[in-house]
């Protein structure tokens, strides 16, 4: 028998798939606003330190070289939270239930986890050269710690102004997008040769101040209480970006802080000839780093270990009390309450209910008392007491 | 449990590792070489992973739950192993940085006596921490019942000790009711509920008994909580080894560079004018250029190669590590990612579940391991009325139980009017977060095999008609969408909408 149609696109090469993978991750990308953002500061930072490799290599100095491979390992951060970002917007599927959207918390903990291990390294560097100083060239490396810095400044200004508001349903919060959007401007520069990776990282509070961008502390906790016309009804990317974004920002600034510190230091070293200098910068920056990351790392293991929303500690309570005045209901039990990603949460609890109790009645009412808190997922189970 | 081998194990690895870490610093200082000093450093970053397991360990022993951690601590484990996973990643990362600055300025090693000596003795605590772990993280999941760790049978006093503990948090775990869940009341023995108490029963006869064999063919839930918290450790145990892995590999580096130097690196002699033909000429060697140009004897530096060996090597080694390390590091991501574990196939045990006699429809089912083998699974089941609930309720619990999943949480729907069509709309606010995300967008796991393609239209069709009776606080945004034709749709609203008015 003849083919009626012969249909020839259900057998494309396998090439032709991956090219359709790429170019689709593109377009998710360039889709979402703070994915855009963090590409383009990926993309800037990878050509700064492009560019620092060859001027190392073609000026034979030692110094740029590291100094370069250590903007590529930052990268990574910057890639970690886009990667995220575009991960967490995938759909959900048989072997992810939830969807992707905890990536996003991953990502936060993951930058926050090597940030932690660059605090580290950097006081072990300072150590190091406290104990055994070496000769360091700073008449090249201070000229490229300058532009370091100018492209931070930059990129936090344009950011700042130039984002987005995202506008969002119920106004609670939405502000603290609009400063983690902006300062996705990284480049940094070390000092010395070897690895100082002199990025100070600022506090939140200090990122905060800077200008008076209001916004929340990324993410301590804020309370919704929006029931439900939803702010999540809109590109659910921009709420739950949240961790990314406090990830990549606490890296940023500590590569502002950096530059300045490099600066301070190579000042102090050529005017007043203090050696010392180098060093003890790099353990306060190393310190400022461990400092500044305990809040976000605070916060995802908060919600990697299913603790129940803080934001929610206070309300939860109080429907338990008003679920068990419902009508029919004996008991609440095995209550738990946890964080998806930012702003949604789940609830399971088992209800004891007297045989001759409307079950229906009493799962709407549940609900709602739930909902008006802004658990939106909620399953509860009956248990019918056999009297 | 296992729990007190492991602290004991741990502490015992710590305290060595960080010994030898003093060791280290005060060598270095005393022979002023910088390569011991950040060899050192390696070696604080093995104990800091050891730390970390600890206190994961030490946190993960509280199953029970508290207000703020419903779940217990369990969890604990499952972080440790993903920070140690990325601590080593991160550490690789520099190792490579390190390896590359010195293939363009290599170093030769000064008194490499020393060197081989601390190295030498560094691989022998590695290698004593190597056994320690490894019984433990290789040992498969099975539960302690087989005395394949140490945890033979009979009395020991620790091992009584780790009997109490589990009994322990057995009798924790079964007051926060996790892993049994009575159908029927907590109260009442009902003749339903016989069969969870009986599991009960011979638990708590098991724990207060003197001569707790722990070879007990128990039932199901004690092994499987055995398991459970033993692929958890194991977890974690497993991050302790790569780490000390990487580190045993470290000083093997450390003395093969140092012997292999010592044998044939033929250095300068002193008095003659050294020529450094390895090192590339950038500032600090000119001055012996030009002062070479006017001595006789010069002596060259040994062959080149050997500088650059110590790099290659340490290439090498990262390669391994992170082959090794990125299984630790992709089990304990999908973990926190809150996917369904990898033993179930949720296509089939959807299939399945609809298939129970009284189950019209599931809804919003997701499963997910809380770490180790402990899962836990949520479900919507629409079924026809509160009266057959019960029976319908005793036997989804048991399909899950003989899944191996214990923690369940099943939510009831009832349906309204006797519609079979109708059957698969979720009757109370499945609320998820945005209709337009999730609805179309989801490939729903409770979908029937038909009318796949109908439920795309006709959620897209639906949209409008939530959005005009979003009067009420309970919107019915339903993530399976599935019946098939559109007014039916737009009547099940208005009427479940009064409903719950």
């Amino acid at each position: 028998m003849l083919p009626l149609s012969i249909k020839d696109d259900e057998y494309k090469p396998a090439k032709f798939n991956l090219f359709v993978k790429i170019s689709g991750w593109f377009r998710s990308i360039l889709a979402d606003k703070t994915s855009r953002n963090l590409f383009f500061f990926l993309c800037l930072n990878l050509s700064f330190a492009f560019v620092e490799l060859l001027y190392g290599i073609w000026s034979n100095s030692l110094g740029l070289i590291s100094d370069s491979f250590h903007m590529f390992f930052d990268c990574t951060a910057l890639l970690a939270g886009l990667a995220a970002s575009v991960i967490s917007r995938w759909r959900s599927n048989d072997s992810f239930s939830y969807g992707y959207v905890r990536a996003e918390v991953l990502a936060g903990f993951v930058n926050g986890l090597f940030l932690i291990f660059t605090a580290f390294f950097i006081f072990s560097e300072g150590v190091e050269r406290a104990l055994e100083p070496p000769d360091v060239h700073h008449e090249r490396l201070l000229p490229v710690s300058i532009a370091g810095l100018l492209v931070n400044l930059v990129g936090i200004f344009v950011f700042q102004h130039g984002g987005h508001g995202h506008s969002h349903g119920g106004e609670g919060h939405g502000h603290s997008h609009s400063l983690f959007n902006g300062s996705v401007g990284h480049g940094h520069s070390h000092g010395g040769h070897g690895h100082s990776h002199e990025s100070k990282h600022g506090h939140d509070d200090h990122g905060h101040s800077h200008g008076g961008h209001g916004h929340s502390h990324g993410g301590h906790g804020h309370s919704h209480d929006d029931p439900c016309d939803d702010d999540h009804l809109h590109t659910p990317g921009k709420g739950s970006s949240k961790q990314i974004l406090q990830g990549v920002f606490l890296h940023i600034v500590a590569d502002t802080l950096g530059s300045v510190g490099v600066i301070i230091s190579a000042i102090l070293m050529q005017k007043y000839d203090l050696m010392i200098a180098d060093p003890i910068c790099s353990m306060l920056i190393a310190l400022l780093i461990g400092v500044s990351v305990v809040p976000l790392l605070r916060e995802s293991i908060g919600i990697l270990m299913q603790r129940t929303p803080p934001s929610l500690d206070h309300t939860l309570p109080e429907c338990y009390q008003r679920v068990q005045q419902l009508q029919g209901v004996y008991n609440l039990q095995e209550p738990h309450f946890w964080t998806l990603c930012t702003d949604v949460y789940i609830g399971t609890l088992k209800l004891l209910v007297a045989p001759d109790a409307d079950s229906r009645w009493i799962l709407s009412q549940t609900h709602n008392i739930f909902t008006q808190v802004g658990v939106r997922q909620l399953y509860v189970q009956i248990d019918v007491a056999a009297m | 449990m296992a729990c007190a081998p492991n602290r004991v194990r741990l502490l015992c690895m710590l305290s060595l590792t960080f010994g030898f870490f003093i060791v280290e610093v005060v060598v270095s200082r005393i022979t002023s070489s910088l390569a011991m000093l950040s060899d050192s450093f390696h070696m604080l970053s093995d104990v800091i992973a050891l730390v970390v397991a600890l206190v994961a360990v030490r946190f993960a022993e509280q199953t029970q739950s508290t207000n703020k951690n419903t779940f217990g601590w369990i969890r604990a484990e499952v972080m440790g192993a993903l920070v140690n996973a990325v601590f080593l990643t991160a550490l690789c990362f520099t190792i490579i940085l390190e390896a590359i600055e010195r293939f363009t300025e290599p170093h030769e090693i000064e008194k490499p006596e020393v060197v081989i000596g601390v190295g030498a003795a560094g691989l022998l605590v590695n290698l004593f921490g190597l056994c320690l772990f490894h019984g433990h993280a290789g040992g498969g999941g099975h539960g302690h019942s087989h005395g394949g760790h140490g945890h033979s049978h009979g009395g020991h006093k620790k091992h009584k000790n780790g009997k109490v503990r589990r009994c322990e948090t057995l009798e924790d775990s079964r007051s926060a009711g996790e892993e049994t869940n009575n159908l029927v009341g907590n109260q009442n023995n009902s003749p339903n509920g016989v069969n969870p108490d009986r599991r009960r029963a011979s638990i708590s006869e098991m724990c207060h008994s003197e001569s707790l064999d722990l070879q007990i063919n128990g039932s199901a839930p004690y092994e499987e909580l055995e398991n459970g918290q033993d692929t958890a450790s194991q977890l974690n145990m497993r991050g302790v080894f790569l780490h000390v892995l990487g580190d045993a590999l470290g000083s093997v580096i450390v003395v093969i560079n140092a012997i292999i130097f010592i044998l044939v690196w033929k250095p300068c002699e002193p008095g003659n004018v050294c020529e450094n033909p390895c090192v590339s000429q950038h500032c600090a060697d000119h001055s012996l250029n030009i002062s070479s140009a006017a001595a006789n004897s010069t002596s060259v530096k040994g062959p080149c190669w050997v500088l650059y060996l110590d790099p290659t090597l340490c290439i090498i080694m990262v390669c391994i590590l992170l082959y090794t390390t990125y299984p630790l590091l992709k089990e304990s991501a999908l973990i926190l990612l809150q996917t369904v574990p990898k033993q179930i196939d949720m296509h089939q045990l959807n299939s399945r579940l609809r298939e129970l006699e009284g189950v019209l429809a599931v809804h919003e089912l997701h499963i997910w391991q809380l770490a180790g083998s402990r899962i836990i699974a949520t479900a919507h089941i629409k079924c026809h009325d509160p009266a057959s609930y019960m029976d319908v309720a005793k036997r989804i619990k048991d399909f899950f139980h003989d899944e191996g999943i214990h923690a369940t949480t099943i939510q009831p729907e009832f349906v309204t009017v006797n519609s079979e069509s109708r059957a698969s709309l979720c009757e109370l606010s499945c609320r998820t977060q945005c209709a337009r995300k999730l609805c179309c967008g989801a490939v729903d796991s409770a979908k029937p095999p038909d009318g796949a393609a109908d439920a795309k239209k006709s959620c897209e069709a639906k949209t409008p008609t939530v959005t005009s009776t979003s009067a009420t606080s309970l919107e019915i945004i339903s993530e399976s969408v599935e019946e098939t034709s559109r007014p039916e749709s737009i009547v099940i609203m208005t009427r479940e909408v009064e409903s719950s008015l």
